[in-house]
């Protein structure tokens, strides 16, 4: 790991990759970005962004395109697996080796973890993972610092909360790794057998992180000032009987909401189904659409960084 | 009473003894060896008492040389190991093999998930070390899963 903030050619595939400081410029290029509005068309003029998706994930893909858009670039791909060349047997290897010859940047999402890192071996060209598998979603977690600093300020000392499928959820896996270096305290709460697998709790533990878990909210909901909620991803069941099970154990509304504090940030990294009643949306608390604006600026800071044009 | 019998195990020239494998794993080594390696003599001794471990399994090679890979191969199974290097009837030197921090190539991600399962061309790669307890802990650098021996 270099501290160096010239990040022209390198891929973005996990956040452990980046330095703190590599990470705070991140969060200082996507807040430049957003100041400079429609000036902001010239950075990628003529490069190409290649959004591959073998998973559907429209929220992501179009965050992707939208930041290449912003930046002034075009944009190729597919979004699953049937319209590309995998639906006739091309290994992962081949498709990436020929798309990064069409394009000067790759975002990516697959359903196999290590999918990307395993890309970063046949590209010419920078890849972005944009989600492998249950494994990482470090632009997600990117743009959740973002929204943090945004919306807190500062991150030292803050009580953060995550609440759903902390089994599954690959944006919690990367974001809460993440955390344990800005010095942000974590409670877990999730239904039974949805509960942070043994490799993250292994390395918050390697990491000294403060962190407790348990099923359900009570006795911390009060000292919060950030509740992070997950869906119960159904695509990620092998049953529909254990989804529906999960499902709804658990829900956020107004009156949940008056037994938090007047600040409370509510954050989400949407899609979301019965887990955040609509209610919620009026408050100044939910963060969610906010979150996902700044998402999209984090996007165009790692294409513009990744191509070297800032 | 009946006197209790001690399984004999030959003494060999030339070649390699494994002792203080854990019981039962022997055989899981010596599958290790391509079928080539092991038209030769073997004795391969299972179960039987240690004042050590308690029970363990020995194997004995005949005209069998093991480089550094093989070393490798063997101590990602039974990292207590000890191989005994046999020259003329004589033991030649004692190797306790040691296990690299990073393993390429050797071992096989079980996390069904993983690319390494569908991408089969891709060359398997392990962080390998001992867990507090001293438990071999393998952690695929793909997808970070790890496995426990």
């Amino acid at each position: 790991m270099t501290d160096s903030f010239d990040f022209k050619g390198r891929h973005i595939i996990d956040t452990e990759d980046l330095s703190t400081e590599q990470i705070l410029h991140l969060v200082d290029v996507a807040d430049r970005i957003q100041a400079m509005g429609a000036e902001a068309l010239d950075l990628a003029k003529g490069k190409i962004l290649a959004t591959l998706f073998w998973e559907p994930s429209t929220r992501t893909r179009l965050s992707f395109e939208a930041a290449m858009f912003k930046l002034g670039g075009n944009v190729l791909g597919f979004s699953e697996a049937s319209t590309s060349s995998a639906a006739k047997g091309e290994t992962l290897a081949d498709t990436i080796k020929t798309v990064s010859l069409y394009s000067d940047i790759i975002a990516m999402r697959h359903p196999m973890e290590g999918s990307a890192l395993a890309s970063t071996f046949y590209s010419e060209v920078p890849v972005i993972n944009g989600g492998d598998g249950a494994h990482l979603h470090p632009t997600q977690t990117l743009g959740d610092i973002y929204s943090l600093f945004k919306e807190k300020g500062d991150l030292k000392g803050l009580k953060m909360g995550f609440l759903g499928d902390l089994l599954f959820g690959r944006t919690i896996h990367t974001l809460v790794r993440l955390l344990t270096r800005f010095g942000v305290e974590m409670h877990f709460f999730s239904p039974e057998g949805l509960n942070i697998p043994d490799y993250v709790r292994g390395s918050l533990e390697e990491k000294g992180a403060v962190f407790t878990e348990s099923e359900d909210m009570n006795g911390h909901l009060a000292d919060l000032d950030v509740l992070y909620v997950t869906r119960i991803q159904k695509e990620r069941f092998f049953s529909e009987e254990e989804y529906l099970r999960k499902q709804n154990s658990y829900r956020i509304d107004l009156e949940i909401m008056e037994k938090a504090k007047e600040d409370l940030l509510v954050l989400h990294p949407l899609p979301r189904n019965e887990e955040i009643a609509p209610e919620v949306d009026r408050l100044p608390n939910a963060g969610y659409f906010r979150q996902a604006t700044y998402g999209m600026h984090m996007r165009m800071a790692l294409i513009s960084k990744c191509l070297g044009v800032l | 009473m009946a006197k209790k019998e001690r399984m004999r195990i030959e003494r060999i020239n030339n070649g390699i003894v494994i002792d203080h494998i854990d019981a039962g794993k022997g055989i899981d080594i010596l599958k290790l060896f391509p079928t080539e390696f092991l038209k030769t003599k073997i004795d391969y001794a299972s179960y039987i008492d240690s004042p050590r471990m308690g029970m363990k399994d020995i194997i004995k090679i005949e005209n069998l040389d093991v480089n550094a890979e093989w070393l490798m191969r063997i101590a990602l199974l039974a990292p207590d190991l000890t191989i005994s290097i046999i020259r003329n009837a004589k033991v030649q030197k004692k190797v306790k093999p040691t296990i690299p921090e990073i393993v390429e190539g050797i071992l096989k991600c079980r996390n069904p998930k993983c690319v390494t399962i569908r991408e089969t061309y891709l060359v398997s790669r392990f962080r390998v070390g001992r867990t507090e307890t001293g438990r071999l802990k393998q952690q695929c650098t793909f997808c970070e899963h790890i496995f426990y021996d």
